[in-house]
């Protein structure tokens, strides 16, 4: 215990140098800009910053990265309360009830409500983080082979059936595509070359990078450019800082809140925007003003912004201590990890303590930030959302073309992204969620060496997929997962508990 | 999170409900029947990839197994998927999907792809990055703001702006990317 505190002291003060707070106030300032944005998202962002960090020292690069991201999904809730669009999918929950409080003259005090629900949020999850990721990295320790096979399995699956809420099959299938993708190059158990179709440049497999600037940056410009509809801002002239006595009037939805989003972040591949959507169900059903809910509630309001703020670290405890990404922005992290040679999984705790402690610093250090940049800066950030898209995507466009070339430095990869562009595009109009797909890139590796390797270190037998404690619980939630998205299935076995729960009073 | 009831699931604002849905059940058929067809050539490609035999792999781990569980998987969905679409087909929803694919919304992402694709295959590659930059962006920013938009802003100053931020696009890119960080560019 007191250990940990001396190592989060030591990461705070690694972080309290003039570059790192430079770096820390530009980063955020520049991820609000891109949430506010429509059609930037944070894991667009992130992408499109691992390039321009990539010569920066590590422990920099993942700080600009981090702030980037806890920036945009706050930066969100602006767009999304004065033109009632969310400006990244994480605050499509807050236009429900920001615009309504935009629209009756509250502009202000929904953007100051807005930045300490997440800041607040971010807190909660800071606080899970630290406690929860030493502890989980100690119990990842004694997953094996076959563990890690059902791990990566449930992650795609649970991502898949989460983010597609009313039609998980679509989710299955975007996760089953993205581990196809994966399929692609050469295997790591015999070295087998699969699926190059002769193309030299393939036997490395897919890069993740160029496929998400793909999958989120163009698919987006895409989306964005499609529609014809301009949207108005609202005008706001009333007082931004919240008073105290709001806040405290809240104080259950917001810890309720905090808590949902810690845990949707820590399931993975469900990310900021279920978070939201989680917890401002949640207040809804818990509160008593549920008839404002939709019409301009604080309530509604905060919830929404705590639970998806509350994601980020949630997201980070898999990320780090499995190697499993916590939502598609942690994806990214993970591959802007590697590239900066340090290896999220069970061995971070051991290989490097100290990392863990300075992500909750920078964490800490990012909230700091969005606090002072949201309360301040609320005319300069209007200026942002007149930007018209049309000069906007011409830009990003450019941009997604030099952050899928500049890592390798080959154009493959920039075929790579415009491939993705197109196809994530389709599948996204199809209603197909992009962040099993994703998932599905990032861990199909895992599960077919994991999967072939403990087939061959018992020659064939698979019973200890089934019969290992930890295996077992994994593979019993996933195949009852699998059953609940079967509609017929699904019916039956509610049917089976009303009827046990209406009967149980007479009985008792 | 999966303790609760229905109400749980979000009250996401989908757009436009029934013609959407209809519409999708078609669209939905189509996905499904590609998705058989890429299913059973991976499926193909798995059964008859190496099973490394002189090496003496044992053969519950040669290279075809994953992707060959993956394709069947696939395969599964895809058929779901098609059944699924035939047995809540209602009627009209072809010419909905037909007329969705001819909405003045495909017709401007077409514009989007044909601009991406000239400027991503063509253009970087035969002129010098910045040159290509500077020409895709001023299109881009002409061509959506003048043309393929309901309401044509006025001709001089679009243009300007075009010209302006081409140029600007063009010579930030080159020297941050360049200079500032030493990244070699297309």
């Amino acid at each position: 215990m007191f250990d940990g505190l001396q190592l989060l002291g030591e990461g705070i003060a690694h972080f309290l140098t003039p570059l790192s707070l430079l770096n820390v106030a530009w980063a955020t300032l520049l991820g609000i800009v891109i949430g506010a944005l429509p059609g930037l998202t944070a894991t667009m962002g992130v992408a499109l910053l691992v390039t321009l960090t990539y010569k920066m020292a590590p422990d920099q690069a993942i700080l600009v990265l981090m702030c980037v991201y806890v920036g945009a999904i706050y930066g969100g809730s602006r767009t999304a309360i004065l033109l009632a669009i969310p400006g990244t999918p994480a605050s499509a929950a807050t236009t429900l009830d920001g615009h309504p409080l935009a629209l009756q003259g509250k502009a202000g005090m929904a953007m100051g409500l807005a930045t300490t629900s997440s800041a607040l949020g971010t807190i909660i999850g800071i606080v899970f983080l630290a406690l929860l990721a030493p502890l989980l990295g100690e119990a990842a320790l004694r997953f094996g082979t076959y563990e890690f096979f059902w791990l990566a399995l449930f992650g795609v699956l649970i991502s898949g059936q989460l983010t597609s809420l009313d039609d998980p099959l679509k989710g299955y299938i975007a996760g089953i595509l993205g581990l196809l993708v994966a399929m692609v190059g050469m295997e790591t158990l015999h070295a087998h070359v699969r699926f190059t179709f002769g193309i030299t440049a393939l036997a490395g497999g897919v890069d993740l990078i160029p496929a998400m600037v793909g999958a989120f940056g163009l698919a987006e410009i895409l989306a964005v450019m499609k529609r014809t509809a301009q949207a108005e801002i609202a005008s706001s002239s009333d007082r931004v800082i919240p008073r105290l006595a709001d806040l405290w009037r809240y104080r259950v939805t917001t810890i309720r809140s905090g808590i949902i989003g810690t845990i949707v972040g820590i399931i993975p591949g469900v990310g900021e925007d279920i978070g939201a959507w989680a917890s401002y169900a949640a207040a809804r059903r818990g509160s008593k003003e549920r008839h404002l809910f939709g019409k301009g509630s604080q309530e509604g309001l905060i919830a929404a912004e705590t639970g998806n703020s509350a994601v980020i670290p949630g997201a980070m405890i898999p990320t780090l201590t499995l190697a499993l990404p916590g939502s598609a922005a942690a994806a990214v992290l993970i591959a802007a990890m590697f590239i900066h040679g340090i290896r999220p999984g069970p061995l971070l705790m051991t290989e490097n303590p100290t990392f863990l402690y300075q992500i909750v610093a920078i964490l800490l250090l990012s909230t700091i930030a969005i606090t002072l940049f949201g309360l301040s800066l609320t005319r300069p950030l209007l200026l942002v959302l007149q930007v018209p898209r049309e000069r906007l995507m011409a830009v990003v466009y450019v941009l997604c073309v030099v952050g899928s070339f500049a890592i390798t430095q080959r154009m493959f990869d920039v075929y790579v992204m415009l491939f993705f562009g197109v196809v994530g595009f389709i599948l996204r109009e199809m209603k197909y969620p992009m962040a099993p797909l994703v998932l599905g890139i990032i861990l199909g590796d895992l599960l077919d060496l994991n999967l072939r390797r403990g087939l061959l270190l018992t020659q064939g037998d698979p019973t200890p997929f089934f019969t290992r404690p930890i295996s077992m619980v994994l593979w019993v939630i996933i195949l009852a997962s699998i059953l609940m998205a079967i509609p017929a299935v699904n019916k039956r076995v509610r049917r089976l508990f009303n009827t046990r729960k209406a009967s149980s009073p007479d009985a008792g | 999170m999966t303790e609760n009831d229905q109400p749980a699931a979000p009250v996401v604002p989908h757009t436009g409900e029934d013609g959407q849905s209809a519409r999708m059940v078609r669209a939905d058929l189509i996905a499904a029947v590609f998705l058989i067809l890429l299913g059973a050539m991976i499926l193909y490609g798995s059964w008859t990839m190496p099973r490394l035999e002189q090496r003496h792999v044992h053969p519950l781990t040669v290279p075809g197994l994953v992707p060959g569980l993956l394709s069947l998987a696939l395969i599964v969905c895809g058929a779901v998927l098609a059944l699924r679409s035939v047995r809540s087909a209602t009627g009209g929803g072809w010419q909905e999907f037909w007329a969705s694919l001819n909405s003045q919304g495909s017709w401007r992402v077409l514009a989007v792809l044909a601009l991406v694709l000239v400027y991503t295959l063509g253009l970087v590659g035969s002129l010098p990055f910045w040159a290509a930059t500077a020409l895709f962006v001023f299109a881009f920013v002409a061509i959506f703001e003048l043309w393929i938009t309901p309401k044509p802003r006025p001709m001089l100053p679009s243009l300007a702006w075009s010209l302006g931020l081409a140029v600007v696009t063009s010579a930030a890119v080159t020297y941050v990317f360049e200079r500032l960080f030493l990244v070699r560019l297309p």
